[in-house]
């Protein structure tokens, strides 16, 4: 039988996707130690465990704002891929929902296929809406605010004191270490283990015979 | 040989002095530093020329109000000097013979240990005899400047960042001896600063006597923060001070100070050792002391109830010690969100595993 193939993530969202990837496993594995140096030295010395969260650190923001920034006001489709519209959050959210924790288990397909300009359907949407537009953008910003905690004294103080802000940043990062469990369960979650990782590293998503559109832009036997 | 008679009559008096102080009640209140004044020791004779600038100048002036305050004021003037004649200043001699090692030995000979005895070996380049305080009478502040007398705040800075994470936060956040030195028994010292200076990090300015008196109407500052005049710091107290609109130009500055100072000047392994701050912090860490100043310009230490600066969530808002000052309560809800995160994985894995036949291909 006929394999079609639908090019779904072009090379320059898979290097962020990845890059993001690796360093937020390496904040998540850093930020242990840092705060628990008593039972995590996987980063070896407590210094180390500093230098490499800061450095993840500014490349997960770095990488945070060029996203932010391509999305917005390059291809302009921030919205319309990330941001679930109104109809969205009703009957599909919740027919979804229904699929993962009911048809799933029953055998059924799932009711949404990604195209490359749909990427997400509204679960994903929602989740990826608070994970993008909350929970990254104020845990760099707090991140950024601990690197510079002398020149923005006058700031923090405002905020509360290095305390919030130390508090702010360490909840936002355990819900970023939860997101992360979930996101790569989930992604198992295809046709076999692998089907929803390998699209991320080659680009090219496995589809059924109902995609045959002018979007699929390859075959495979 | 009356001369000896004196010294020895001096020294009764001060030791008797001494231990009627020890013995007073110790109620956990500051140790407000105790004056001996000059009636102990005769030194208005000296001070009447010797505190007036214009008789005796820059060089030899000297405060009474705080050389009183030092513990050689008790030993009166001519133990030091005695040398000094009756003609004094006509004959022109110094009238000095007695050197800091005649009592001072145990630290001279400590001090000699290492290269600075070889780069400054007089005791007076750093320590001033007739305005030595003890280290729980000066600021962390004024124990760093000490060094800075010949130390370069910016080759400071320079060297230690080339290994030291956060340079300017760690040394506006400690003294030079705490780490630098083998002293001892490390504590959080709590001061009021001023939130309006230099946002460089490195130099909180301390908010002095005069500028705090004028909040309270000129009432003993220790009312400030001290609200019950218990003469002990409670956490509610510290978050009272911290949330009145009245201090919302100052706030609480903490450095870890050490209680036992000492002159054995060298790098110990510890202070390569993050963790040794970082990881459960040091037990005396735990300890916490307000520390306010005084109208005669030195500082008194306040006991802090007990796990304020490491536990507490916002009595010292602005204090954070990176892996020593972390919060249960926010740690169980870090793990609550990182348990929730595994709900997925774990629960709808293991039905998906129960029900993996229902997905099999035909």
């Amino acid at each position: 039988m006929e394999s079609k193939f639908v090019y779904l993530q072009p090379t320059p969202v898979r290097i962020w996707h990845w890059l993001n990837a690796l360093g937020i496993v390496t904040l998540c594995a850093s930020g242990a130690q840092i705060r628990f140096p008593e039972f995590v030295t996987i980063c070896g010395s407590y210094r180390s465990a500093i230098l490499l969260h800061n450095t993840a650190g500014i490349v997960v923001a770095l990488s945070f704002s060029i996203w932010f920034f391509y999305y917005k006001w390059v291809s302009g489709a921030l919205t319309s891929i990330y941001v679930p519209k109104l109809d969205e959050l009703s009957h599909p959210l919740l027919r979804q929902v229904f699929y993962y924790f009911y048809g799933y288990f029953k055998g059924a397909s799932s009711p949404f296929h990604a195209t490359p300009d749909s990427k997400f359907n509204p679960m994903q949407k929602s989740a990826y809406l608070a994970i993008m537009f909350v929970i990254v953008p104020f845990v760099s910003l707090s991140g950024i605010a601990l690197l510079n905690i002398g020149p923005i004294r006058q700031i923090i103080l405002m905020v509360g004191g290095l305390q919030i802000l130390v508090i702010v940043h360490f909840l936002l990062a355990c819900m970023l270490g939860a997101f992360l469990a979930t996101h790569v369960y989930l992604a198992t979650l295809g046709s076999t283990p692998l089907a929803y990782f390998k699209p991320m590293w080659t680009g090219w998503e496995k589809v059924g015979h109902h995609h045959s559109s002018e979007k699929i832009l390859g075959t495979s036997d | 040989m009356e001369s000896f008679y004196q010294n020895v009559y001096k020294m009764v008096l001060a030791v008797s002095a001494l231990s009627i102080c020890c013995m007073l009640p110790h109620t956990g209140q500051a140790d407000p530093g105790f004056s001996f004044g000059n009636a102990a020791s005769g030194n208005q004779a000296c001070l009447d020329c010797h505190s007036d600038m214009q008789t005796v100048g820059d060089k030899n002036l000297i405060s009474a109000a705080v050389f009183s305050h030092t513990t050689h004021a008790m030993f009166g003037c001519k133990t030091c000097h005695d040398t000094v004649s009756s003609d004094h200043p006509k004959d022109g001699t110094v009238a000095r013979t007695t050197t800091c090692t005649n009592c001072h030995g145990d630290i001279a000979a400590e001090y000699a240990t290492n290269k600075h005895s070889h780069a400054v070996p007089n005791c007076n380049a750093c320590h001033n005899p007739h305005k030595v305080l003890k280290p729980n009478e000066i600021s962390a502040l004024a124990m760093t400047a000490t060094c800075m007398n010949c130390h370069n705040h910016n080759t400071i800075k320079a060297t230690h960042a080339q290994w030291l994470p956060q340079t300017d936060l760690h040394l506006g956040s400690i003294t030079c001896v705490t780490c630098h030195t083998t002293a001892k028994n490390f504590i959080v010292s709590v001061y009021i600063a001023h939130r309006d200076v230099k946002a460089d990090g490195t130099s909180p300015v301390i908010a002095d006597y005069h500028y705090l008196s004028t909040k309270l109407n000129s009432r003993d500052v220790q009312y400030l923060v001290d609200r019950n005049r218990d003469n002990s710091i409670s956490i509610e107290e510290l978050k009272m001070f911290n949330g009145d609109p009245e201090n919302k130009d100052l706030y609480l500055k903490a450095i870890l100070t050490p209680t036992k100072t000492s002159h054995a000047f060298q790098t110990s392994d510890k202070s390569w050792n993050c963790t040794f701050c970082h990881a459960n912090g040091p037990s005396e860490a735990q300890i916490t002391r307000l520390v306010l100043p005084q109208q005669d310009g030195t500082f008194a230490g306040f006991d802090v109830e007990k796990g304020t600066s490491l536990s507490s969530l916002n009595a010292i808002p602005n204090f954070y010690m990176m892996g020593s000052s972390r919060n249960k309560l926010v740690n169980n809800i870090g793990v609550l969100f990182l348990t929730g995160g595994l709900i997925m994985p774990v629960g709808h894995g293991f039905i998906r595993f129960m029900t993996r036949r229902n997905r099999r291909k035909e």
